[in-house]
């Protein structure tokens, strides 16, 4: 293909454009919603997957020592378990400490304070961190077919919950984007049937002096590239000033929470909804023309 | 040259466009195709410039068997060919110039080779002063030139011509005939269905005349020979 020949194509593609111009409108707002929508899946899965990490890496597992079990068997088990493969840090407190770190937590609970001040019912025990966090349920295990432990508590169970739930709401996303990118299709693909329709008496003489079927075709293709990619840039555009907003009113509201971080959401939103957008047009130029253009 | 050998066309109703015609075209010829409304001029020239394929027989232009052309082939095979129809397919939002420059600009020509050929060709069919204009603010006759421009700006080796004239009045139709006629002497093989009687039959040349799909007469110096 020669240089007049994309001049010609880039020409004909922006005429029209520019001549359906409500076409093109309905046609870019279409895809523009459907790549929001995806956007929001992606915003909320992206979240969710960072909240699960974090939630992983703070995870401790504590271990509670039975009441009667003297000082030096309790260090023997700190060692051994410090030993353990998967352990990262092992802590032994008091059930004193235990008790003093409770009254700083809820400094306001007088009932509670009274109980523990007049006989301590809490234990001695570890605080254990692990290399890596799916290894807790087997440590946990381990630390309970100890003698000497009473129990063991962790957060996995929240942690797998939270996975779960990410895993599921990734699903569901997708399951609503393709119903969405069915929509998108079909309105691209009349955009361009309603465009080729228009200019059927180019495309016929086209056809008679020897134009080659993908002379005919590329304006058509490179304008549904156009509406996928331009309606993509629109959702974008809406989703990067909105999750930073969103960034913003967290901080203030509610600080604690880990919100994944922007530059983070905006790659993964940028790669599917352009990817998305330049498909989605691509494909439905090439379904509109196929009919149109038989030789 | 345009062979035809054994064509037949059958159309999905079980109507009969042509059966068995046997033809041979050699380069250089003018020749009428004639024939009472539905004789099957129209699928015959359809078949020429592969609009429609036969259901059975083959046709051969130049180094082309039309029935066994690929898609890309297709395009080749047009690009020796220029159509004129009888109501010219002019693109309504364009001018003179650039309706002509579009058969041109769309094999991908070269923008200067553009702007020397077309005026070359206007001049050829009397268009020179009219590049300008839109379709609507021409004639009927100069409609059919800039139609037929079009079809020689690619300078083809064959010009199909399906009732050209079939719009005009008399004296303008033979004005067109005249123009056909010149680009003939240059080289061009000119093919042209029509129910020009007088035309035809002042022009003294190669008739072929066709009816209910099958060619009946074709001659030399031949004569319209019905009644239109």
């Amino acid at each position: 293909m020669n240089l007049n020949s994309v001049w010609y194509i880039a020409k004909e593609t922006g005429r029209n454009l520019v001549y359906n111009v409500w076409m093109t409108l309905a046609s870019v707002s279409t895809v523009a919603i459907s790549m929001f929508v995806l956007s929001f899946f992606l915003v909320l899965t992206v979240n969710m997957t960072h909240l699960t990490t974090v939630l992983q890496n703070q995870v401790e597992m504590r271990v509670f020592i039975n009441a009667n079990v003297p000082r030096h068997s309790e260090m023997t088990l700190l060692k051994q378990a410090d030993q353990w493969p998967g352990v990262r840090k092992i802590q032994f407190f008091t059930k004193q400490q235990a008790a003093d770190s409770l009254k700083k937590e809820f400094p306001d609970q007088r009932d509670l304070l009274t109980l523990i001040s007049k006989s301590n019912p809490l234990f001695d025990g570890f605080d254990v961190y692990t290399k890596n966090p799916n290894e807790i349920p087997a440590l946990a295990v381990r630390f309970q077919h100890e003698k000497a432990v009473h129990n063991v508590v962790y957060e996995g169970q929240v942690v797998s919950r939270l996975s779960r739930l990410s895993v599921i709401m990734k699903w569901v996303g997708w399951a609503v984007e393709l119903l969405l990118g069915l929509a998108t299709l079909f309105i691209i693909v009349n955009t361009i049937r309603l465009a080729v329709f228009a200019r059927r008496r180019e495309v016929a003489v086209m056809k008679l002096v020897g134009a080659t079927d993908w002379f005919i075709r590329w304006p058509f293709v490179l304008e549904g590239l156009v509406l996928g990619i331009v309606g993509a840039g629109v959702a974008d555009l809406v989703v990067s000033q909105g999750y930073h907003w969103l960034i913003m009113a967290a901080t203030g509201a509610l600080p604690f929470w880990p919100m994944a971080p922007y530059a983070q959401v905006m790659a993964k939103t940028l790669d599917f909804t352009l990817i998305g957008g330049l498909v989605v047009g691509g494909v439905a130029s090439i379904v509109a023309l196929r009919r149109f253009l038989k030789v | 040259m345009i062979r035809l050998e054994n064509v037949s066309k059958r159309y999905g109703n079980g109507h009969y466009g042509v059966i068995d015609v046997n033809l041979e075209i050699h380069r250089g010829e003018f020749l009428f195709l004639v024939g009472p409304s539905g004789a099957g001029k129209s699928s015959l020239i359809r078949m020429l410039y592969r609009e429609e394929l036969p259901t059975s027989g083959e046709i051969y232009l130049d180094e082309f068997r039309l029935s066994q052309l690929r898609r890309t082939q297709v395009s080749r095979l047009r690009r020796q060919l220029g159509v004129v129809f009888q109501d010219v397919k002019l693109l309504t939002n364009r001018t003179v110039f650039q309706n002509v420059a579009f058969a041109m600009e769309v094999v991908g020509a070269k923008g200067h080779d553009i702007q020397k050929r077309v005026p070359q060709v206007l001049e050829l069919v009397g268009l020179a002063r009219r590049r300008n204009n839109l379709p609507h603010q021409l004639s009927g006759g100069e409609q059919q030139r800039v139609g037929i421009a079009r079809a020689l700006v690619n300078n083809p080796v064959y010009v199909i011509a399906d009732e050209p004239t079939g719009n005009l009045d008399p004296e303008t139709a033979f004005d067109i005939i005249k123009l056909l006629n010149e680009i003939n002497r240059r080289g061009a093989t000119i093919v042209m269905a029509t129910h020009a009687k007088e035309i035809v039959n002042q022009m003294h040349k190669r008739v072929v005349a066709v009816e209910n799909g099958r060619v009946v007469r074709d001659e030399a110096r031949g004569a319209y020979g019905y009644e239109p």
